[in-house]
């Protein structure tokens, strides 16, 4: 007698054996509907199959992303290297189920493999080996006798293959084909809905983490952006100075050239009026002995003035010549690399450029300490002395006093230039080195003299305070190493 | 035991590929036999033979439509010969179908893709069909 199958063990007459068929069905139908976790769900499904009708050899294969492949996600009785095998669309009965949307039901394999031999062995004699494959590495059972294959559908998309296997001759009926096909179709519909309930899951986790630290990313790039929006504005700054610079050294060369030459020539001029008037006087006197006719004659008083005249003219001379050396000294257009230089030069020739706006109604007071020569960039320090005096003569209304004081202390120059002017409110005292904080008002102030003379003093290791009382001026120093 | 249908209890013996010989004969009364790959269960009157490399079946049944089948089931312990009529052949619809995508899934499996594949379904009708019991071979 040929087997009924395995479900056959559930059934007696036909009555009763429906009865027991839709009770187990329901029973099932229940049970993977009872929950939407994957992997619970493979579990209930494929340990129904086995204790209900006695299929102990499941394996279900769902259809991978790429939509050219079926992986293998849950089995029962088969070693857990089964586990994530991947079949192609096409190979073996799984691959053929889900490639020809078909349930598909065989037996007798051992048989149908003695066939497919023989035909090999004749081909092969017959000279068409070349036609032949090799059979592919599938999961499931080596010396497998009954298989049925039904596609997991919902909607008429396939969403992966129920395999079932047994190494028993005839182990599946008919009957079993139609119970397992009602039970792949609830169990179809069952895995879509949980992979939708996992998909959306993790995209609720995602999207709950992106949250999580969005205001963290959020706030991190706005601080990004605003140190390199500080960094760009200071950049500017100092190119724009730099530029100023430039300009300023181009004006003060051209300036001391220009100057310089007729200067010279007044002064050879004035020196040699001066002598000639000397001259000129002794031979007079010479003269005078001989014929005091001339006494009255008014030529000494004459000459007396031309004297004097050349006299102021040198001194003149002399003071421009001042001039000229302190512009070439401020500017420094043949010292812009690094060396060795007299801060007192410094602040002096940045003195003699100022001396205009100090106007007689300021008093600077000079309390110089005794500075070692400092290895640095003497054009940029000139340009810091330039920006702190320029803020001093603007901060006193009246008259006032500016005191220099320099010292050393311990591996440091000090340089303080304290001024008797309005002094800074407390609450600005800490935006002062901020770029773009003036308070001169629009078009007065740039709002970048100190926090470039920052920078540089940065620059050169150093570091600049500012202290204030309002109505007792204001005290602002610069402290810089005496190595670098 | 004689039928002029096929009884049910075949249906187990189609189904799983118990081997089958088909026996054909040309008009000048010379015979040919060959091993068949399924023989399906159509309805209880036709069965659909899968024809897939015979040609001197072929030339057989275009001459002489009358054909014999040979099942020998060693797990039932009967043999079964089916004396059937060559009707028409089908290249599609569902019983092509269902012949192919089995045939199909063997042939995937052990690498005659290609090769190993149905042609058509020969659908004959049934004329007779006669089960020989066979007595179990003594244990031991």
């Amino acid at each position: 007698m040929a087997s009924e199958g395995a479900a056959g063990n559930h059934r007696g007459d036909d009555s009763s054996s429906g009865a027991t068929e839709v009770s187990v069905l329901k029973k099932i139908s229940s049970e993977i509907n009872a929950t939407l976790d994957r992997d619970e769900l493979f579990d209930t499904v494929l340990r129904t199959l086995d204790e209900l009708f006695g299929f102990d050899h499941c394996l279900i294969l769902l259809l991978d992303e790429t939509g050219e492949s079926l992986e293998v996600v849950a089995s029962r009785g088969y070693p857990d290297s089964a586990l994530s095998t991947k079949v192609s669309l096409g190979s073996g009965l799984a691959g053929v189920v889900a490639k020809r949307r078909r349930m598909v039901r065989l037996g007798g394999l051992s048989q149908q493999r003695a066939y497919v031999s023989t035909i090999r062995r004749e081909m092969e004699k017959t000279g068409r080996s070349n036609e032949l494959g090799s059979a592919p590495s599938l999961p499931g059972l080596a010396d497998v006798e009954s298989q049925i294959g039904i596609p997991l559908m919902v909607k008429d998309a396939l969403i992966g293959v129920l395999l079932i296997e047994s190494a028993v001759k005839r182990a599946f009926s008919e009957r079993d084909e139609t119970l397992v096909s009602i039970v792949a179709n609830q169990a179809a519909s069952a895995i879509k809905s949980a992979s939708l309930v996992r998909e959306l899951t993790e995209a609720h986790g995602r999207l709950a983490l992106l949250n999580e630290t969005l205001e963290d990313r959020v706030r991190e790039r706005t601080h990004e952006l605003q140190r390199t929006n500080r960094e760009l504005r200071d950049t500017q700054a100092q190119l724009l100075q730099t530029a100023k610079l430039v300009s300023l050294g181009d004006l003060v060369a051209g300036v001391a050239h220009e100057i310089n030459t007729p200067l010279g020539a007044i002064r050879a001029n004035a020196d040699l009026a001066r002598r000639a008037a000397v001259r000129i006087s002794a031979a007079l006197a010479s003269a005078e002995q001989a014929s005091s006719s001339q006494r009255d004659s008014g030529i000494p008083q004459a000459l007396g003035a031309l004297d004097e005249a050349t006299k102021t003219t040198l001194v003149a001379t002399q003071r421009i010549s001042g001039i000229v050396a302190s512009l070439r000294n401020f500017a420094r257009l043949d010292e812009s690399e690094r060396k060795e230089a007299d801060l007192h030069d410094g602040i002096e020739s940045t003195l003699t450029l100022l001396h205009h706006k100090l106007d007689g109604r300021i008093d600077v007071l000079r309390r110089y300490g005794s500075l070692p020569k400092i290895v640095c960039y003497p054009n940029r320090l000139n340009q810091v002395f330039m920006n702190v005096l320029l803020n001093a003569i603007h901060a006193i209304d009246d008259r006032g006093t500016i005191t220099i004081s320099t010292r050393t202390e311990g591996d440091h120059v000090v340089i303080d230039f304290a001024d008797s002017g309005r002094g800074i409110p407390a609450e600005n005292l800490e935006k002062i080195f901020d770029p773009g904080f003036t308070t001169k008002g629009s078009g007065v102030g740039t709002g970048l003299g100190l926090a470039i003379s920052y920078r540089i003093v940065q620059e050169h290791r150093g570091f600049m305070t500012a202290a204030s009382e309002p109505g007792k001026g204001a005290l602002l120093t610069v402290r810089v190493p005496t190595t670098r | 035991m004689m039928y002029e249908r096929l009884p049910d209890e075949i249906k187990t013996v189609l189904e799983n590929g118990v081997p089958a010989e088909l026996v054909s004969c040309s008009m000048d009364g010379v015979p040919n036999t060959t091993v068949l790959s399924q023989v399906y269960y159509v309805d209880p009157e036709s069965v659909a033979l899968s024809f897939q490399f015979f040609n001197k079946t072929v030339r057989n049944i275009r001459e002489n439509p009358h054909a014999c089948v040979l099942l020998n089931d060693v797990e039932g312990y009967a043999a079964w010969i089916l004396k059937l009529r060559y009707d028409h052949s089908e290249t599609e619809g569902p019983v092509f179908e269902d012949m192919d995508v089995q045939i199909e899934a063997i042939a995937s499996a052990t690498g005659m893709t290609g090769v190993f594949k149905l042609k058509a379904a020969d659908i004959y009708r049934v004329e007779s069909v006669k089960k020989v019991d066979f007595e179990p071979a003594p244990e031991g």
